[in-house]
């Protein structure tokens, strides 16, 4: 009984150990580095950190649930636009009133296109969702109001303002409240995961009809699990309209949808932090791609994505986890 | 009165086309579980090609739509022996390797081609229009719906009365009895895929009639294509056919009566349809 309890004992201080240094430079990265790097480093790190929250919540409903939705872009940008219109035509910039109009918003246009959407499951989802997202895209494509004269889309966004008079945001200070925010919300999403609500959706995924069986209304849960997750789509969209200054029908449309899937297929689908994987990958990939090959960059990355799709097919997260996995526990009793 | 006839005979044209695009991805996802979101790209490779032969080079129209769908057939058999072979059941790797394609394919052509938009062009055949109730009507889109017309009447009997027909439909229902019996269902599998890709090449070229061709056509393609095949429900060329019609005519008439909100007829029909009948008008259910 001795030697067994001397082993428990002694993998939990490695696995510490290993963790603590993780952690560290972590927050390294991401936490102090940042504050010394050119603005336009920051930039693209804040971007990172708009899609892996993103993709985090997308993960509710294509990781846990298992339904390919291809419309989340649509409640991203609508938090945008409501970002952008609230500041072209009312010149209101604080946060505490675009904010939550904007994740209202895109709560709001969810609930009722998860009614819609949720008549079909498996890959038709992924087809009705598509189209219901076009669909905003359209709108925004040809409603005047939501246009700035001569351009498609809302230029002239700014930083947000906290009604703090005399104080602004610099985007350093920017960068941190994105930070913030997105670690709060990972943080929840995490909670939500590990709830009993979360294996309920794993329950879901895995077999519908038992579920059902079990007494559990799924149709009800499927409904609340996509709105909960364009909640976080609507956080992100409204901190992007902050952060990219414009916004566009583009980012409505299947262009945007699709970056958080492949940031959760390429990271590893149904993981926590596999998401922030596949963000970290594909928006560093498409910086690089698109300042060596400007005009090949779309290449670069549908290239990616097929050489993901045919040799990494877990997910890069996934192989990172396993490779952690080992370096965690070195005498190679690995449960998972 | 001529004003209505006019109008349905732009949505037939239309919806042919329609028709067209979304009945080889109708098949394939039907049949073989495969969702292709590169059928819209196929459909602007087979328009390019179509192009360069019959427009660039002043090929014989019919030797531009057999080049537009050959050139679209081969690529899309690329895809399907390459690649999509060893993802068999497994949607999401799917979508993702297919979207990367749209990716790629999309940029390959706007090197090959440039990025100003073709306008739309008519073959010399094809070319002036008739007169149908005192009003003159183009030749080409007359020609559309005759050749979609006869397409379609191919396809489905190639569905519903040959033997490879009858092949694709067992796989359908159940693939390792169709298996079992000997059927080289792989075989199939890509011949179908083929068949599909050509569909929408031939669809490129006719369609380029009405829409030209340029760089971003494969998405919005892939979009009509999805509406259409919710309307019409998936697996059939008859669901792809009514879905296609419906959606061309009731565009077409929306752009006549109320054009502030053409845009937004087709979406329109796809909610009604969704709400009433979720596996589309000729769908099976679920």
């Amino acid at each position: 009984m001795g030697a067994i309890d001397q082993e428990a004992l002694a993998r939990p201080r490695q696995e510490k150990w290993i963790s603590v240094v993780a952690y560290g430079i972590a927050v390294i990265v991401v936490g102090i580095l940042p504050a010394f790097l050119s603005s336009y480093i920051q930039g693209v790190i804040t971007r990172f950190l708009i899609f892996a929250l993103f993709s985090v919540g997308y993960n509710v409903v294509f990781g846990y649930l298992g339904l390919p939705s291809l419309g989340h872009a649509a409640y991203f940008g609508a938090g945008g636009y409501v970002i952008a219109v609230l500041k072209m035509h009312y010149d209101i910039d604080l946060f505490w009133v675009g904010a939550p109009l904007g994740i209202l918003m895109a709560t709001f246009i969810a609930a009722m296109f998860g009614i819609l959407a949720l008549r079909v499951s498996g890959i038709y989802f992924l087809l009705v969702t598509f189209a219901l997202g076009q669909l905003l895209y359209s709108v925004a494509w040809n409603v005047k109001w939501l246009n700035t004269p001569g351009m498609q889309g809302i230029a002239g966004l700014s930083l947000p303002s906290f009604g703090t008079g005399g104080w602004t945001l610099d985007p350093i200070s920017f960068y941190y409240l994105v930070l913030v925010i997105t670690v709060i919300c990972i943080y929840l999403i995490r909670k939500i995961a590990n709830s009993p609500f979360g294996h309920a959706l794993i329950g879901i995924r895995e077999g519908e009809g038992r579920m059902r069986t079990l007494g559990y209304n799924t149709w009800l849960y499927k409904y609340f699990a996509f709105v909960i997750s364009v909640i976080f789509s609507g956080v992100a969209g409204v901190l992007f309209g902050y952060y990219n200054y414009v916004i566009s029908p583009t980012h409505l449309g299947v262009g945007t949808s699709f970056l958080p899937m492949c940031m959760c297929i390429i990271g590893g689908t149904g993981t926590l932090l596999g998401p922030v994987i596949g963000a970290a990958l594909i928006i560093f990939v498409e910086l690089f791609a698109s300042i060596m090959t400007p005009e090949r960059w779309p290449l670069t990355l549908g290239g990616l994505f097929v050489l993901t799709i045919m040799f990494a097919r877990e997910g890069v997260g996934v192989y990172l986890a396993k490779l952690w996995n080992k370096m965690s526990h070195p005498y190679g009793s690995i449960k998972s | 009165m001529e004003q209505f006839v006019i109008n349905m005979l732009n949505g037939l044209s239309y919806g042919m086309v329609l028709f067209l695009i979304a009945s080889g991805m109708s098949i394939v996802m039907g049949a073989m579980n495969i969702t292709n979101l590169a059928h819209g790209v196929l459909y602007m490779v087979g328009a390019y090609v179509g192009w360069t032969t019959a427009v660039k080079y002043g090929a014989p129209f019919v030797i531009g739509l057999v080049a537009g769908g050959l050139g679209a057939g081969i690529v899309g058999l690329v895809i399907e022996r390459g690649f999509l072979r060893h993802l068999y059941k497994k949607p999401n790797e799917q979508v993702l390797l297919t979207f990367g394609f749209v990716y790629i394919l999309t940029n390959l052509c706007l090197w090959v081609w440039g990025g100003w938009p073709r306008m739309p062009f008519t073959a010399k055949v094809l070319a002036g229009s008739i007169e149908i109730m005192g009003k003159t009507y183009p030749k080409a889109r007359l020609a559309t719906i005759i050749i979609g017309f006869v397409l379609a009447i191919i396809l489905w009997w190639l569905q519903d009365r040959t033997r490879i027909g009858a092949m694709v439909r067992a796989g359908m229902d159940n693939k390792e009895m169709t298996m079992g019996l000997g059927i080289n269902l792989e075989r199939v599998f890509a011949s179908v895929f083929f068949v599909a890709s050509c569909i929408a090449g031939v669809a490129g070229v006719l369609g380029a009639q009405l829409l030209g061709v340029y760089n971003a056509l494969g998405l919005e393609i892939l979009l009509l294509a999805l509406i259409v095949i919710i309307v019409g429900g998936v697996g059939s060329i008859q669901g792809a056919l009514l879905g296609g019609l419906l959606i061309g005519v009731i565009d077409a008439f929306g752009k006549a009566l109320f054009p502030r909100l053409a845009m937004f007829t087709m979406y329109f029909t796809m909610i009604v349809v969704l709400l009433l009948r979720p596996s589309g008008l000729l769908g099976r259910k679920a």
